[in-house]
């Protein structure tokens, strides 16, 4: 029982807490704000687990990029909030049911499976080290990586046209 | 079968005895049915050879020791053997001899009773099949055959009760009849299972072997005889399944005096003769054997002394007299139901056929009408009823005393005087309700009584002088067997007494005033009805009578046949019936009708699905994820 | 010393099924891609431990991957979303049933 141990679990109370409050306001800028936390709980363990560089990306990317990008959409199609009808029983119903069923099957893979035993152990990957191994191992998946993303941006400006605009001002 | 059959002449004799009436039917029924002449020449025929060949089968094993079986193989698939063949030992070509002759002289006596009906060449051939199923009855070697027979016995009765099958109450009758035994040949049924699933076989040999008494427990024991004695009460009409008897009297005449006096229901004795040792090892089973019999004796008497139809009164006789013949096989005496049941076949018989005549001629069943018709003029019939009457009260020196005195000689043997008491009763009552038709017929009133007997014999009463000596040579042959009979007491004794190994002694009566006694009440019996009924300026009016009570109880048969009614409509009806009419709309209708709505609900349910909405989508996903990870971590 | 490696696979496999629960069971098109969103962060967390498990850089890297993808297939979600507000004026998923 070290600092570590204490640090994972107050990380995970944190993590959990926040994503739960995330998936039920009803307010969607709340929401997005509440997993901007979760996010950064995340990026936190991350770096508990031996992944600096990656707990950067995390925060940059992740929290600051994407969730930003949401806000962004958010307050730009004015959602009325209060319309929303929350958790309707004919979706809860069955969602709840396989949810326990998932979570049951999921705690005795877990628990039947004897490598999951090991105690994590701290270690370290300097970013110099790994940045040295994406690039020299996985280089041919950080072009295609990028591709994609050149293949989104465009995508995007093609979906989000403006000539729509003028409907969507005629019918507010 | 070991011997071709054309070369040993006893197997010759005995399937022509057995199988020629078959091939009348066979014949009459497919070609001759509309030659009358032609159908009832092929009958008598047949049964002529039946005779010829079941007495000189008879005649010429008289002294044979061993019982002489014949079987072929039938039905055979591995472990299943089921043999068919004959089985002559005396007691069987006794009765093979009994039923040929009285089948015989009937089929004459109906060429002139049913000469005219419609159906004449349906009842030879009818006739025919019931000769047929009783001599192989007769000559059975295995229950299994025997049941098979047994049943086309109640078969052919069936059809024969309800000959006129236009009226109403004649198939009414049939079918009543055939019920009643097959509710006792369940119970024969079971019976014979039981010993089959002991025994491992029903060869009947075996049955009445000491062996039998090692493979079976006394409880298992006693439980088969009580189950087997159940189809006897069917076929024998005993108490409490007598009550299809007197309704059976529906049938032409000859039909009574064959089926329902002296063959038919004489199987049901017979079978008790046939399994003799095997019902001796179970002494609780003679018990309620020989209670069945007194209560039927007695029962059947009381009825018989208030009834008006003659066909009627002899019906409960018959019952009585079986009866009779059950207490004493039940007392152990082997030999005295064996003669009893030949004696009174013969004088059974004959008394049917005389009332045949008198039905014949003046077209109705009713005594006092018949007496006021002018019966007494018929002489023939009228001398052979006297003497096969006093054959039925036991009056020296006719047949029916000898045997008579046999099964009280046997019942003095018991332990409990209960069962000769009720005898001696018996004794009276039959001496009683026998004389009465036959004083009121002879002294009849001219001031009738007033009551108009229908006539249920449903029958041309036209006649010319050639029929009636056609039906009248049969009653005096009956009539001579009667006086005959009873002489013949000794070499059938000696006859018999091969038969089994253990045959009892004939009792040597301590009681040597046991005859005298059975003779008195005969003789108080007869003369009680002569002081009512024969007597000149007599009061015409039984003891019975005066008792309303009494006269009720006997007359409605002791309120057996409401009994059953009830029974039927409370238990069958409403009871079972209502049970699996339920069963069959709620159970098997519901389930079905339940599957296919449920199958429209759930598609109803699952349709939902298909709305169009994607999260319903993508829970689709997730369930299909989880179910995945159930089967394969599973 | 930190934790027993099944503690991190528990922890992923709760926010799993937090990420589906807001998926499937909220009404709005936006809570759909927050829903993926926490998931695709549940599995690199999957990711991150198994590396440090194995004590093998490759799960990082793969996380790493999962980053860009996330951010790409996000884009790409919200510029549907706003073209299908701009064609319906509603985020209800269930005004979205031409494909029934």
């Amino acid at each position: 029982m070290t600092l570590y141990t204490f640090i994972f679990y107050l990380l995970a109370v944190v993590i959990v807490a926040a994503t739960a409050l995330a998936i039920t306001r009803r307010n969607l800028v709340h929401a997005v704000i509440y997993l901007v936390f979760s996010f950064l709980g995340t990026a936190m363990l991350f770096y508990l687990l031996g992944a600096p560089l990656l707990a950067a990306f995390e925060v940059i990317i992740y929290a600051g990029a994407i969730m930003v990008l949401f806000l962004f959409i958010v307050m730009t199609i004015k959602v009325d909030a209060s319309e929303e009808k929350m958790f309707p029983f004919s979706q809860l119903a069955p969602t709840a049911l396989f949810g326990l069923i998932y979570i049951t099957i999921g705690i005795f893979v877990v628990v039947s499976a004897p490598g999951s035993y090991a105690v994590l152990e701290t270690a370290v990957a300097r970013p110099e080290e790994f940045g040295q191994y994406v690039l020299q191992r996985h280089w041919l998946t950080v072009e295609i990586v990028s591709l994609l993303l050149l293949i989104a941006l465009i995508g995007v400006l093609c979906v989000g046209g403006q000539k729509q605009r003028a409907e969507i001002e005629d019918k507010r | 079968m070991a011997v071709l059959w054309t070369k040993d002449i006893t197997l010759l004799a005995a399937v022509l005895a057995t199988l020629m009436p078959f091939a009348a039917f066979v014949l009459i029924m497919v070609f001759t049915r509309s030659h009358q002449k032609l159908s009832a020449a092929l009958s008598i025929f047949a049964a002529g050879v039946s005779l010829i060949c079941a007495l000189s089968l008879l005649v010429a094993h008289w002294n044979t020791p061993e019982p002489i079986q014949y079987s072929g193989r039938w039905l055979a698939s591995s472990d299943i053997y089921i043999p068919f063949g004959y089985l002559l030992d005396p007691v069987s070509l006794l009765m093979l001899a009994v039923v040929a002759v009285i089948g015989f002289l009937i089929l004459v006596y109906s060429l002139g009773y049913m000469a005219g009906d419609a159906g004449f060449s349906r009842y030879y051939a009818l006739m025919s099949l019931f000769l047929w199923a009783m001599m192989c009855l007769a000559v059975s070697p295995t229950m299994f055959q025997l049941y098979i027979f047994w049943e086309l016995v109640g078969l052919s009765s069936y059809f024969l009760i309800g000959f006129w099958y236009e009226k109403f109450s004649a198939s009414q009758a049939g079918k009543k009849a055939f019920i009643m035994t097959r509710v006792g040949d369940v119970a024969m049924l079971i019976g014979i299972l039981l010993v089959l699933l002991h025994l491992g076989n029903l060869n009947i040999l075996e049955i009445d072997s000491p062996s039998i008494a090692a493979r079976m427990s006394p409880n298992l024991l006693t439980l088969s005889a009580l189950l087997i004695f159940g189809g006897i009460i069917g076929k024998s009409a005993q108490f409490p399944l007598l009550t299809w008897l007197p309704d059976a009297m529906q049938g032409p005449t000859p039909v009574s005096a064959l089926l329902h006096s002296s063959t038919m229901v004489a199987a049901g004795v017979y079978l008790f003769e046939r399994l003799f040792p095997f019902f001796a090892l179970s002494p609780h089973a003679m018990t309620v054997g020989l209670a069945i019999g007194t209560i039927s004796m007695l029962l059947a008497s009381t009825m018989a002394i208030v009834s008006r139809d003659i066909k009627e009164i002899w019906a409960y006789s018959t019952i009585s007299q079986l009866g009779f013949m059950l207490m004493g096989l039940d007392a152990g005496s082997f030999f005295s139901g064996v003669f009893h049941l030949t004696t009174h076949a013969a004088f059974k018989a004959l008394l049917f056929l005389c009332a045949g005549v008198f039905i014949h001629k003046y077209a109705t069943n009713d005594i006092f009408e018949l007496g006021r018709k002018g019966s007494r003029r018929l002489k023939v019939p009228m001398a052979c009823s006297i003497i096969a009457v006093g054959a039925l009260a036991g009056l020296p020196p006719l047949s029916g005393f000898f045997s008579k005195e046999l099964i009280l000689a046997g019942l003095a043997g018991l332990a409990n005087p209960l069962w000769l008491t009720a005898a001696l009763l018996g004794v009276f009552l039959t001496a009683y309700y026998a004389f009465r038709p036959i004083f009121i017929m002879l002294f009849p009133q001219n001031s009738a009584t007033g009551f108009d007997a229908s006539s249920n014999s449903g029958h041309e009463a036209g006649h010319d002088r050639a029929t009636y000596w056609l039906m009248a040579w049969p009653l005096v042959i009956l009539a001579g067997l009667t006086l005959v009979l009873g002489f013949l007491q000794d070499p059938l004794q000696i006859f018999l007494a091969g038969q089994y190994a253990f045959s009892e002694m004939p009792v040597e009566s301590h009681y040597a005033w046991l005859p005298y006694v059975a003779s008195m009440l005969a003789i108080g019996g007869a003369g009680l009805a002569w002081m009512e009924f024969g007597r000149p300026g007599a009061g015409r009016v039984g003891f019975v009578e005066r008792i309303p009570v009494l006269f009720q109880l006997f007359s409605e048969r002791w309120y057996l046949d409401h009994l059953y009614r009830y029974l039927l409509k409370r238990v069958v009806d409403k009871g079972l019936s209502h049970i699996f009419a339920q069963n069959d709309n709620k159970v098997i209708d519901g389930s079905i009708d339940g599957i296919s709505h449920g199958t429209v609900e759930g598609g109803r349910i699952i349709a939902f699905l298909n709305t169009g909405m994607i999260q319903y989508r993508l829970m689709m996903i997730f369930v299909v994820m989880v179910l995945l990870s159930l089967y394969f971590f599973f | 010393m930190i934790v027993p490696f099944s503690h991190v696979l528990f922890l992923a496999g709760i926010l799993f099924l937090m990420g589906i629960f807001c998926a499937v069971t909220r009404r709005n098109l936006f809570m759909i891609v927050l829903g993926v969103e926490i998931m695709l962060n549940a599995a690199s967390i999957v990711f991150v431990g198994a590396a440090l498990r194995w004590y093998d850089l490759e799960g990082q890297a793969f996380a790493l991957l999962v980053l860009a993808v996330a951010a790409t297939e996000v884009s790409v979600g919200l510029a549907m979303i706003v073209y299908a507000y701009r064609r319906t004026g509603s985020v209800d998923p269930g005004a979205f049933d031409l494909l029934k």
